[in-house]
């Protein structure tokens, strides 16, 4: 195993940076702003944290000149780290979600401690990072536990609200569960295989049929994947997790987090367990993974999509939302073998850019008021024309309303899966389920969007004042939604 | 009696098996901690058995990690689980579904 320390550390120069930042969060906010006000202590722990990760995105990916000193390409640290385009293009995308995250977090109402809780969501983003880049099991699981620790942490951090601490626990209990499923279905696969190495798990796959111990293992790791895409029937802590914890984590936890479990479980699948993966293509289906993966997709989308129509409250509308958004994505993972990956890292990138846009607004709202069921948006023309259109655009996105990015994520997810087989097997008709069920979704965005823009405002209703740096950050997000529908092959052409 | 490969891989699987039923049936949110912490356990059994019986170290090296990981998940765990008896005065989880619709 070839050792190569300082390729290491100038591989991951952007998780360096973002650790720096989180402790001078820390230090400046223990230091210097002592005594000072909660929000001053919040605007310039965000500011540092912002500043953090753009030096972050910066330093992500090699540089074209090819003399520069940072970045790396190819295996990393005798293959424990892999950093090819779709790595690379995914840090970048984490590092944008995050950014937007901590936009919507100076929005949102602030507790106590803001300089924690923004290191900590920094912890998180080196978790997801590492995760994008992930080759070896031993890898992989730190650095899904160091997200997961994070994130757990993030969603029960209001101490003011019974709530948060509910969201907390949920997510805690059942990710503590998915994680150890994983872990001993690694364990399974480090037995069939003897190694820890994801390209010799690979090759010890490809001499070995499939075993009951094997389809044991596949079935674990299949659990995990659920609960980290929040796919039913693992979804049971989606909706808790998303309406109890602070809007920046729900966010967070449906943005970034996303991003990086879809792209970690894809390379663990595909270049891990390739072998094993089965086939969809066709009405008949032959053993592995990838039949699994093909009932969560369809199960989220129709769990998803029919209890969504049923919610009165945003937030757990939004979580049935994310529900079908998995499915979705699932179906994606499906097309892998034939299509490769940038389809779904399109499409979870902008559903994320879309839903942290669309929580932002939540939270805004929040702070002032509150905003728990779908009327308190009554009347948001009104009271703030440009929350109105930000939340327009994002709705419509996620959606899949032409020509907003959201539209062509659907679009490039199910042209390849149709390239599969057509309508020839399993996958075809999942894709035509899935199209069916944009439909029944449009309704239920039309209902959100018809009490903020439509609806008049209450007779008490005051005027929204949106802090500088959170209406810069829904801006921003809006048009880069527009943006990657009007030029998806910015960042389809990234992976 | 020769304790083999299969007899560890097999205390391992019914160690597992416990720890999710009790996840899956207890009420005590303490409780269904400590069968996670049981699940957690099972999968490192199984980890050090195939490392020996595969002759090399990096089962065991990654045992290490897990128990460390396992360490910093209590921490979290129990300060949710504070955080929310602080609010709630109760740690059962059928009492604990103020988030409905």
């Amino acid at each position: 195993m070839n050792l190569d320390y300082a390729g290491l550390f100038r591989a991951l120069a952007p998780e360096t940076a973002i650790v720096v930042g989180a402790l001078a969060v820390l230090g400046v906010d223990l230091t210097l702003l002592r005594g000072r006000s909660l929000a001053t202590r919040m605007n310039v722990a965000a500011l540092i944290s912002a500043l953090s990760v753009l030096v972050a995105f910066m330093l992500n990916g090699t540089c074209p000149c090819g003399r520069c000193w940072v970045g790396a390409s190819g295996p990393v640290f005798g293959g424990a780290l892999m950093f090819d385009s779709l790595a690379n293009a995914t840090r970048g995308g984490i590092l944008g979600l995050v950014l937007l995250t901590i936009g919507v977090s100076t929005g949102a109402r602030i507790n106590r401690n803001p300089a924690e809780y923004l290191s900590i969501l920094l912890f998180a983003t080196v978790g997801f990072l590492l995760m994008a880049a992930a080759q070896q099991l031993l890898v992989a699981f730190l650095s899904l536990e160091l997200a997961s620790l994070s994130l757990y942490i993030l969603a029960g951090f209001d101490k003011t609200r019974p709530d948060s601490a509910e969201a907390g626990l949920k997510y805690f209990l059942f990710g503590g569960m998915s994680a150890a499923f994983l872990l001993f279905g690694f364990s399974l696969l480090y037995g069939l295989t003897g190694s820890i190495e994801l390209n010799h798990v690979a090759d010890g796959l490809r001499h070995q049929g499939i075993s009951p111990l094997l389809i044991v293992a596949l079935v674990m790791v299949i659990v995990a994947f659920g609960f980290k895409a929040a796919a039913a029937p693992f979804h049971l802590w989606a909706p808790d997790a998303y309406q109890g914890a602070p809007t920046p984590s729900a966010a967070l936890i449906a943005s970034a987090s996303k991003l990086a479990g879809i792209v970690f479980f894809a390379r663990l699948l595909w270049s891990g367990l390739g072998f094993s993966a089965g086939n969809v293509s066709y009405a008949f289906t032959s053993v592995g993974w990838l039949p699994i993966v093909a009932v969560l997709s369809g199960v989220s989308m129709f769990v998803g999509n029919l209890a969504a129509l049923a919610q009165t409250n945003v937030r757990r509308l939004l979580a049935y939302s994310a529900i079908s958004h998995a499915g979705i994505l699932l179906l994606g993972l499906i097309a892998v073998s034939r299509n490769g990956t940038s389809p779904i890292f399109y499409y979870a990138t902008t559903y994320g850019i879309a839903t942290a846009g669309a929580f932002g607004v939540i939270g805004v709202l929040e702070r002032q008021g509150g905003c728990d069921s779908i009327s308190d948006l009554a009347g948001l023309y009104r009271r703030s024309p440009l929350l109105a259109g930000c939340l327009m655009v994002f709705i419509l996105s996620l959606a899949g309303v032409p020509p907003l990015a959201g539209f062509f994520g659907k679009f490039y997810v199910f042209a390849a899966t149709l390239k599969l087989a057509g309508l020839a097997g399993v996958a075809g008709w999942l894709t035509i389920l899935a199209i069916l069920f944009s439909a029944v979704a449009l309704y239920y965005y039309m209902v959100v969007l018809k009490q903020a823009l439509v609806v008049a405002p209450a007779k008490d209703a005051t005027p929204v004042r949106v802090p500088i740096a959170a209406a810069v950050t829904l801006v921003l997000a809006a048009i880069a939604i527009v943006a990657f529908g009007i030029w998806p092959s910015v960042l389809l052409g990234a992976v | 009696m020769n304790v083999g490969l299969n007899e560890y891989i097999l205390l391992s699987v019914l160690l597992f098996v416990i720890g999710f039923f009790g996840v899956l049936l207890r009420k005590n949110t303490l409780v269904i901690y400590m069968c996670l912490e049981l699940m957690l356990i099972a999968s490192t059994l199984a980890l050090v058995a195939f490392s020996r019986f595969n002759g090399r170290m990096d089962g065991n090296v990654f045992v290490f990690f897990i128990l460390t990981v396992a360490a910093a998940e209590v921490a979290v765990g129990l300060a949710i689980i504070v955080a929310l008896f602080r609010k709630r005065l109760t740690v059962q989880v059928e009492e604990l579904n103020s988030l409905k619709n």
